[in-house]
């Protein structure tokens, strides 16, 4: 991979910041990037390259904001892209929300960093915990003293400083699973998956090394034990700090936690799961006079466990007007600007179904424009739940010095991109 | 960029950077040096600041430091001279204890550019590889390629050189990936590192050790390390293996293109690195981002070239979104097509349906597009979905589905019944040229079943004035010709009427030229007519290799595989994914009927257009062999043509010109030789 520079642009492609990491392309360059963009768009081809002259355009959005990297070179696009979102990810850490007027206030902060992270196009220091140990946002204090290089940047366990202090030893474990559903039109279940995460709140001193038990059904498998249920695991992926090598070798998750918040571990399971809430819905339109709607939303979830903050989002036809709602239990509300009535029930228990009709007024003239067919979203939230069974068995934190640390464990299942379409 | 007051601002700011109150006061001077990078982060031309600036980065701050050094750094190019005020400073703070401040002035001090400075440059850096703080290391080690690329043509001193593949066995692993970048860049002429057995061991074992993007790097230079025993290969590989399944995608990718390479002698290694890879790559199709979700579905669509059974019970994995973006549609609609088999042929059929409604005119295309291409192998629902789209009278659909249909009965004449069942009701307007070129088309060739064909191509020929496509005008003669072979009765007088106009009022040459052809060749009599316009080389099994698509040996896409090319292929492909045959075969008809020189360069240019978007744009589909031998058929011969996988593709062809076949111009001396070379642009 080879990045000649990096831009910082707003929406109207006037350059907010930039670094010029290589030199070997003109700066001016940028000036075409926008153009080109609203050509593209004008034509409906939009595309994350770009092209102009010799100069590649590597682009991504976020917020108000593109980020672009160029490049001369027949450089390794998912690397370039990866590290511009690794550049979000620093950002976003750093100002907690990536925007045009973050950048701006913190220009200082920002310039620091993008010299931190790559260097002659290469990307050096990308780890946010590492550079936040030296790169501060009380930059703007006059101090002499933290001009000190962290351990860290030469430190075997580049993620953890050592010396850290705690009163009370503890660490939180959030295991969060969030749904992944398809249904067609028709009603059957397209695809799909459950994707998982674990998170850590390490508040623990010194330098532990802790190991997590899941019922993980390869090292059941593995140790011959087969008693209770086993959850098999697809495309697990680790933070830095887990030993890949003892996971591939016997399964066991061992490793020295960062301080704080860190995203230990994600994986994907590709079973065919009951939707957890299931929605039918008939909608029919009458042409120059009305819609209506009826949907009906059936929780598929043991009886014991409530779903919260269930919100049913259904798409309308973008000229509806005077919007009238009734339903079994929440409330409904139209939201025009995004052409959606949602639904929305606070508490939700298992195994029990609700309903809501709604109708629009449509005008008489038709709208001539094509609109698509969205699907019927869905949020919602299950706690102290996991749809595919997982489950904490033990973790294990052992220090040197022999303090005792407790493991708090939280259980979550939200809803990803969970559509059902629709027929309308 | 025009910034009002701008130069008042400066005339204060500078005022305010030599008042010796501000510049005692540490945080007054600070602010005052924020104020003038705000305003250079804003486009005010700031550099006549200059040589305040330079006296400002003589501090213990180190963020002021920092900003100070960015302002040098980008203005340093306009004020060659006084930046070489700073280099004291810089080298003065090379030397400093803290190792923070001097890597920050090594690094600034490449970052100045300017080839001038490089002398003083070169004692600090080659002090700065012996560094023991491995954050200078880093720097020291990236400041010599930054040196090279300064001065690409002297020579960077073999000491260094030596130094720098000594620091491959740094403690730090990102000073050893930096070294490797290095090499890398000062060495390019050579042919980058030289890695030989105890480097790429060395390496290996150090893998482990480097982030996400100094192990994609280490894996990359590794490619060109070849293996001296069978059983070092093996012992590589199943080092490696794990990290195919990494889920890092880069890292996997990466992997994944170091055993291509490795491995490009023995083809059932490269097969069962793919299939072991393709979890990842299908988990990469899903990722949450959506420029790595497009990169990843481009790679795919290189790897169903040679595998097409690669994917084929995870096509469900392909299924657009609602909200996706229409390219990243695109692409899964054309992976959708490559999986299509047996078993699922329905389901991906009515998912396809689906998406032929799109409200982005693009994607709905390519799912028609789509769906024909699947009727080519599987049964006629295809045909029923494509004709129920007609009923929809959405312009944009209508006009992809008769382009369809003709690219389908092209290849698949026995759908015609069908075809012409559809259109024997046709009574829309179309404004789209290639929707009412295809209509005309298909107009032609089904002339003799379609009973209104007369009375819509009469509706056309009656506008022909207002027409001001010259592709619907040819397509419209053709067409006009072919009915009139079927049903001259009705056709005759409104044929005479098109050829007046068009070889009478006509500007466009290539109009007039086909229209005087044909007059011409009525003149010849019926039967030539015939011979020329019906003997179609319609679903000719010669032509099957520019159309089909055997799948490619691995080797012919390997060496671009994690690079920016297939995307850049992904984005070029849109346009020309599904051949258009009937144009084809026009080409080669007219290129069988030799007649005049003129004629026969000016069809070859109509060839060679046609070729290009066959052959090359998104790569070449077929080999030049079979090519050639398609060319042969219509007394075409190659001279020569340069290798596959050259860049730019030439092609020499010539053909002679037989007199049997020529009736009214026995003048010209027979075997004429007329060259031709078709070039293929390069993409990138």
């Amino acid at each position: 991979m080879s990045v000649s520079a990096v831009f910082v642009l707003d929406l109207k492609g006037k350059v907010l910041i930039c670094r010029n990491y290589k030199g070997d392309v003109d700066m001016a360059e940028i000036d075409h990037f926008l153009p080109l963009l609203m050509t593209e768009e004008e034509e409906g081809v939009t595309c994350p390259i770009m092209m102009h002259g010799n100069v590649h355009f590597l682009w991504i959005k976020h917020t108000n904001l593109y980020l672009v990297a160029t490049t001369n070179k027949n450089s390794n696009a998912s690397l370039v892209y990866a590290f511009l979102y690794k550049l979000v990810e620093v950002f976003t850490e750093y100002f907690t929300e990536l925007e045009e007027e973050s950048i701006q206030d913190n220009f200082v902060v920002v310039y620091e960093l993008l010299d931190e992270l790559m260097d002659f196009g290469f990307p050096q220091t990308t780890d946010s915990k590492i550079l936040q140990e030296y790169i501060t946002q009380e930059g703007a204090k006059l101090e002499v003293a933290k001009t000190k290089v962290p351990t860290t940047v030469t430190n075997a366990v580049s993620w953890r400083s050592e010396g850290i202090k705690y009163k009370k030893n503890e660490v939180f474990i959030d295991v969060i699973e969030s749904i992944n559903l398809l249904v067609n039109a028709n009603g059957s279940v397209m695809s799909s998956d459950i994707v998982g995460t674990v998170k850590l709140k390490t508040m623990l001193s010194g330098m532990p090394e802790l190991r997590l038990g899941l019922n993980d059904r390869a090292l059941f498998a593995l140790t011959g034990r087969d008693k209770g249920k086993t959850v098999s695991m697809e495309d697990v992926k680790f933070h830095q700090c887990v030993r890949l090598s003892r996971f591939e070798s016997d399964r066991t998750i061992s490793f020295i936690p960062p301080d704080g918040e860190s995203e230990l571990m994600s994986y994907r399971i590709n079973t065919h799961v009951k939707p957890l809430i299931w929605i039918e819905s008939v909608i029919e339109k009458f042409s120059h006079s009305r819609v209506e709607i009826m949907v009906k939303a059936k929780g598929q979830f043991k009886k014991q466990s409530v779903a919260n903050n269930v919100e049913v989002r259904v798409p309308v036809p973008s000229d509806a007007d005077s919007p009238k709602f009734k339903t079994s239990t929440g409330h409904a509300k139209y939201v025009p600007e995004k052409n959606l009535a949602v639904w929305t029930i606070k508490s939700f228990p298992g195994g029990k179904e609700f309903l809501m009709r709604a109708s629009f007024g449509l005008p008489s003239v038709e709208n001539d424009e094509m609109e698509g067919k969205p699907p019927i979203t869905v949020n919602f939230e299950i706690p102290y739940f996991t749809v595919s069974g997982i489950q904490v068995r033990y973790m294990k934190i052992i220090e040197k010095s022999g303090y005792q640390a407790l493991p708090w464990v939280r259980y979550i299942t939200q809803s990803g991109d969970y559509q059902l379409r629709s027929n309308f | 960029m025009p910034y009002l007051g701008g130069e008042e601002t400066v005339r204060e700011l500078r005022r305010a950077l030599s008042n010796p109150h501000i510049q005692t006061d540490h945080l007054r001077y600070r602010n005052t040096i924020h104020r003038v990078i705000r305003l250079m982060s804003q486009g005010v031309d700031v550099s006549g600041l200059f040589s305040e600036m330079v006296k400002a980065c003589a501090t213990g701050d180190i963020v002021q430091k920092k900003l100070v050094y960015v302002f040098l750094c980008s203005y340093a190019s306009v004020n060659p001279e006084l930046s070489l005020l700073v280099i004291n400073t810089l080298r003065k703070d090379c030397s400093d204890p803290n190792p923070m401040v001097r890597s920050l002035a090594l690094r600034n001090m490449c970052n100045l550019r300017l080839p001038g400075l490089c002398e003083y440059v070169e004692q600090p850096l080659t002090a700065g590889l012996k560094d023991k703080a491995a954050c200078v290391r880093r720097v020291a080690v990236l400041g010599w390629a930054k040196i090279h690329a300064l001065l690409p043509n002297t020579e960077i001193d073999a000491a260094v050189v030596n130094e720098l593949y000594g620091l491959l066995r740094d403690p730090d692993p990102v000073v050893m990936v930096n070294c490797l970048r290095a090499l890398e860049e000062i060495l390019e002429e050579e042919g980058g590192v030289a890695i030989n057995k105890p480097i790429a061991h060395h390496l290996l074992n150090r893998l482990k050790e480097c982030d996400v993007w100094g192990q994609s790097e280490v894996l990359s230079v590794l490619q060109r390390y070849r293996p001296r025993s069978e059983d070092e290969l093996f012992d590589i590989l199943s080092l490696l293996d794990p990290a195919l399944l990494s889920h890092h995608v880069p890292i996997m990718a990466a992997t994944l293109r170091l055993f291509l390479s490795l491995c490009s002698m023995l083809p059932a290694v490269c097969v069962s690195a793919l299939e072991r890879a393709r979890g990842p790559l299908l988990a990469a199709a899903g990722s949450s981002s959506r420029e790595l979700r497009y990169a990843a579905l481009c790679h795919i669509q290189l790897l169903l070239r040679s595998e097409p059974g690669l994917m084929g019970e995870h096509y469900k994995r392909f299924y657009c979104g609602y909200a996706e973006p229409p390219y990243i549609k695109q692409s899964k609609i054309q992976v959708l097509v490559e999986l299509v088999n047996d078993d699922n042929v329905a389901v991906v059929l009515d998912e396809l349906k689906g998406y032929c409604t799109d409200v982005n005119t693009e994607t709905s295309q390519a799912a028609i597009n789509a769906i024909g291409s699947i009727g080519r192998s599987y049964d006629d629902r295809c045909l029923g979905i494509l004709t129920g789209l007609l009923e929809l009278k959405q312009e944009h659909i209508t006009s992809a589905v008769l382009q369809t249909l003709r690219d389908l009965v092209w290849v698949s004449p026995q759908y015609g019944d069908a075809v012409c069942s559809a259109l024997e009701k046709w009574e829309d307007q179309l404004q789209d040229t290639q929707g009412r070129g295809a209509l005309l088309w298909l107009l032609g060739v089904y002339g003799d079943r379609l009973s209104g064909a007369p009375y819509i191509l009469e509706d056309f020929i009656d506008g022909v004035r207002s027409e001001v496509s010259a592709e619907v005008k040819t397509e419209l003669l053709t067409a006009t010709l072919r009915v009139f072979l079927s049903r001259p009765a009705e056709t005759q007088d409104m044929m005479g009427r098109l050829l007046q106009h068009c070889i009478e009022e006509e500007l466009d040459m290539c109009v007039r030229d086909q229209a005087l052809l044909y007059y011409r060749l009525l003149h010849c009599g019926i039967e030539d007519v015939r011979r020329v316009l019906q003997c179609g080389r319609r679903s000719d099994l010669s032509l099957g290799p520019l159309i089909g698509r055997p799948p490619e040996p691995i080797s012919q896409w390997a060496s671009i595989f994690n690079t920016l090319e297939p995307l850049m292929l992904g984005a070029s492909s849109n346009g020309f994914q599904f051949g258009n045959g009937p144009e084809l075969e026009k080409a080669l008809n007219m290129l069988s009927f030799p007649c005049t020189r003129v004629w026969f360069l000016k069809t070859l240019c109509l060839f060679v257009v046609i070729f290009q978007a066959y052959v090359m744009c998104p790569v070449p589909r077929c080999s030049p062999e079979s090519l050639q031998v398609a060319l042969q058929l219509v007394n075409i011969q190659t001279l020569a043509f340069t290798a596959p996988n050259k860049l730019p593709w030439k092609m020499y062809l010539y053909t002679h010109s037989s007199h049997t076949l020529t009736p009214h111009s026995s003048t010209t001396p027979p075997n004429t030789l007329i060259l031709a070379e078709v070039l293929q642009f390069t993409m990138l």
